[in-house]
């Protein structure tokens, strides 16, 4: 296990580069760092341009641009090769609480506590969509589905909504989970065939939701307190990743038709985050206390094919004294 | 999967209007982009090769070996191999998984164009100064070359003798200019310096059919990317368009061909020879760089007529490039060594920004729904809003988008080099004046950056020994 160290005060969110060799990193010192996963160390020079706490971040599927939301209310696309902001959009009202690439890398969405879902032209920077709920209530995470066909959003009113940007129209509602005051996010996986959708809740739970018929599937307990971040491994296997205020990150496995949490560490600042190739270098360190699948080491677990998969990401809950996972402003 | 909320009107635009910007990385001469779309390619006086990537305008990939001036570039289908010719009489392919080197060839002469098979990245043709052009195979590390044929194909020789004799004498005489693969790879198309165009089977290299369609030299040819139609610069200042005959027909019978002109462009008034021509991304359009002029022509196929006389920055461009699929134009200009882009800059609709405001043309009157000011109890509208959510969706399914090209699996990926910069501190040309060049101070930082933003480290110092010599 290794420890990233260079910022200046507390981390907000984490991603990881498509093809897994890079950590881009970013944090209340205003700063986006980019880390070398195989030797730890951080590129030189830190992306520097934000006004304020660098809230979150995504790799454009390629890999050659990064976006970042920042508390300086405004989303930046940065030139990763040159190191350099490419462009700054002015994004929101408020505090920008979530960003995420599509699939093909041609569009960007974000969000923010102002209740509004922006979506935006990766080549030319223009607004091409905005996404409001009627209740107005304050969007904390923003995720495309894998197909790149809806937008899946996390409001402060206990729902995650899935929207058709292209119609601006509310599709499904998942509810059942508690969110009132955390930045709380989650992902979709894939169980088999069907898609499902997994989010922690302020109660200590893990939800898992039918995307088509909003039932909640499943309610996995583990943590101690708030679940802020759930994160799916890319492919087919279900296998998720769960980050709690409790400060231990979770990975969860389905075993047959019952999902049992089995594996169980503790990591100083608990960020949880899914490697896209292969796990070996961060996550072979988890140790797998279950023995009832033999053959599900976690090595087989981590390693993934689908490269096309939207996958990547992270959040961290708790770091020293500030606590920036509460949106309250 | 941005087309399904652009502008309709903007993308009915199929040619681009304005100049968008310009890409540096030391003096380019020539670009080519890929099939993808996503590089451009770049080759530069001092032998680099620097990959472009079109989405950042940064460079992505810079690949050295060559030591002169970079005549043509050429990208296989995949996008991973890249075959660059060179004036130091050498062709190498490039694997750009890792930038090295795939295979080196070394001829006997300046090389003019070489042209990769479309479907074999370890096969090309090269066409080569006063030499007969070469099939390349370089499947094996020793690379065997095949000689093709210069000379025209007579179909019917003539009675007499001397004259026989003197057509013979005036075949040998023919060099092939430029040489390139028909879509299907099975036929070689070459100009010779005589204005004929060739079609030589690549199987039996012999060739099928000979027609003389211009006066001068074939200076280049360019096939659509469906490989359908052909355009022709020549030395004659006209560029023709031919639409070619289905070479790959089982029932082919080489003395049925026949290749007719489809359109002539030519500018009559100012007589204007043509650096450069390029088709458009479906072949609509071709467009065409000017010879001592600063300006990029453009004409559509359909009736044949000018639409767009691109200006930009005041200089000469030589080689241009249309982008695969997008209203998009690069081109170098010969003096900076700039890569010059020309493109749609969309308007801004303030009604994506405002979810409530619809943009509309005239006034409407507003009526009002029956129930729009009944009043319900929250929790009845929340659930009313809930039922409603009946929709099947599917949120796996990716869906082929329309007029884009679908992925293979496993398609190609340039890999992003995160440490570029770091080695980015090395010797550089950079033009001081037409045709002069002296190499930069290491001490100048980066060299490439989009135009809008900086003044490029060209500007300072061609302005630098005009100050000096105003104070004497």
């Amino acid at each position: 296990m290794r420890t990233l160290e260079g910022h200046l005060a507390g981390i907000s969110t984490i991603a990881w580069s498509p093809d897994s060799n890079t950590i881009a990193s970013g944090s209340d010192d205003k700063a986006i760092r980019l880390w070398h996963r195989a030797t730890g160390k951080p590129y030189p020079v830190p992306l520097l341009g934000h006004h304020n706490y660098v809230y979150s971040l995504a790799f454009s599927p390629k890999g050659n641009m990064l976006v970042s939301g920042s508390y300086d209310e405004a989303v930046f696309l940065w030139d990763l090769r040159a190191r350099k902001q490419m462009r700054s959009l002015p994004a929101h009202s408020d505090p920008v609480g979530g960003v995420d690439f599509i699939r093909d890398g041609t569009l960007v969405c974000s969000c923010s506590t102002d209740g509004l879902i922006r979506v935006w032209d990766t080549a030319t920077g223009q607004c091409l969509r905005t996404i409001v709920h009627e209740d107005n209530a304050p969007v904390t995470t923003v995720r495309f589905s894998p197909n790149g066909r809806y937008i899946l959003a996390f409001t402060l009113d206990s729902c995650i909504r899935l929207w058709d940007y292209v119609s601006g129209t509310c599709k499904k509602t998942y509810q059942g989970h508690v969110n009132t005051k955390y930045s709380i996010g989650g992902a979709f996986g894939v169980g088999g065939t069907e898609g499902f959708i997994a989010s922690g809740s302020e109660d200590g739970e893990i939800l898992f939701w039918d995307v088509r018929s909003k039932e909640v599937l499943q309610r996995a307990r583990g943590h101690d307190g708030v679940v802020v971040w759930v994160d799916t491994c890319p492919g087919r296997s279900g296998t998720l990743v769960s980050g709690g205020l409790d400060g231990t990150v979770r990975i969860w496995v389905n075993v047959e038709d019952e999902d049992v949490d089995k594996v169980k560490t503790e990591q100083e600042n608990g960020v949880a985050a899914f490697d896209r190739d292969d796990g070996d270098v961060d996550m072979h360190e988890v140790k797998v206390e279950n023995g009832a699948s033999d053959d599900d080491t976690p090595g087989d677990e981590m390693s993934i094919d689908g490269r096309r998969t939207p996958e990547r990401e992270a959040e961290q809950p708790v770091n020293g004294g500030l606590n920036l996972d509460e949106m309250e402003e | 999967m941005n087309l399904s909320l652009v502008d309709p009107f903007v993308l009915a635009q199929d040619y681009p209007e304005s100049t968008t910007g310009s890409l540096r990385s030391g003096h380019a001469t020539c670009v080519r982009f890929n099939r993808k779309g996503d590089l451009l390619a770049a080759g530069r006086v001092d032998g680099t090769v620097v990959i472009f990537d079109v989405e950042t305008n940064g460079v992505a990939r810079k690949l050295k070996d060559h030591t002169r001036q970079v005549q043509s570039l050429s990208w296989s289908r995949d996008g991973r191999y890249l075959l660059t010719s060179c004036q130091d009489w050498k062709c190498n392919i490039w694997d750009l998984q890792d930038g090295s080197i795939l295979r080196t060839v070394r001829f006997e002469a300046p090389v003019y164009i070489a042209e990769l098979h479309p479907w074999n990245h370890l096969k090309f043709v090269v066409s080569l100064f006063e030499d007969q052009p070469l099939l390349v195979d370089v499947s094996e590390p020793e690379a065997v070359r095949l000689n093709l044929p210069s000379a025209p194909k007579r179909t019917k020789y003539d009675e007499d003798e001397a004259s026989r004799n003197r057509q013979n004498a005036q075949d040998a005489k023919q060099t092939t200019t430029v040489a390139i693969f028909t879509a299907s790879g099975d036929h070689v198309l070459s100009g010779t310096n005589k204005g004929w165009l060739n079609i030589i089977e690549v199987a039996t290299r012999t060739t099928i059919y000979s027609t003389k369609i211009c006066t001068g030299v074939v200076i280049y040819l360019r096939l659509t990317s469906s490989g359908r139609d052909v355009v022709v610069n020549a030395q004659d200042r006209i560029i023709r368009t031919i639409q070619l005959p289905n070479l790959s027909a089982a029932d082919l019978d080489p003395d049925t061909i026949d290749i007719e002109v489809e359109h002539k462009f030519q500018d009559v008034v100012n007589r204007l020879s043509w650096n450069h021509v390029a088709f458009s991304s479906t072949g609509e359009y071709v467009t065409a760089s000017t010879y001592n002029n600063h300006d990029i022509y453009i004409w559509e196929r359909n009736h044949g007529s000018l639409v767009k006389i691109l200006e930009g920055p005041k200089e000469e461009h030589g080689v241009v490039e249309w982008h695969p699929h997008r209203p998009l134009i690069a081109a170098c200009g010969l003096e900076t060594g700039r890569i010059h882009v020309w493109s749609i800059v969309p308007q801004q609709r303030w009604s994506a920004l405002a979810p409530d405001f619809a943009e509309v043309e005239e006034n409407v009157e507003y009526i009002e729904r029956e129930d729009e000011f009944d009043i319900h109890p929250q929790e009845e509208i929340h659930k009313r809003r809930l039922d409603l959510e009946d929709e099947d969706i599917d949120v796996l399914t990716i869906e082929p988008v329309k007029g884009e090209m679908v992925e293979e699996e496993n398609a190609f990926r340039m890999p992003v080099q995160l440490d570029l910069n770091d080695s980015e501190s090395e010797e550089e040309f950079i033009a001081v004046g037409r045709g002069e060049m002296r190499r930069k101070s290491p001490m100048e930082g980066r060299d490439y950056m989009l135009d809008s933003e900086v003044m490029g480290s060209t500007d300072e110092f061609s302005k630098k020994p005009k100050a000096r010599s105003r104070k004497r």
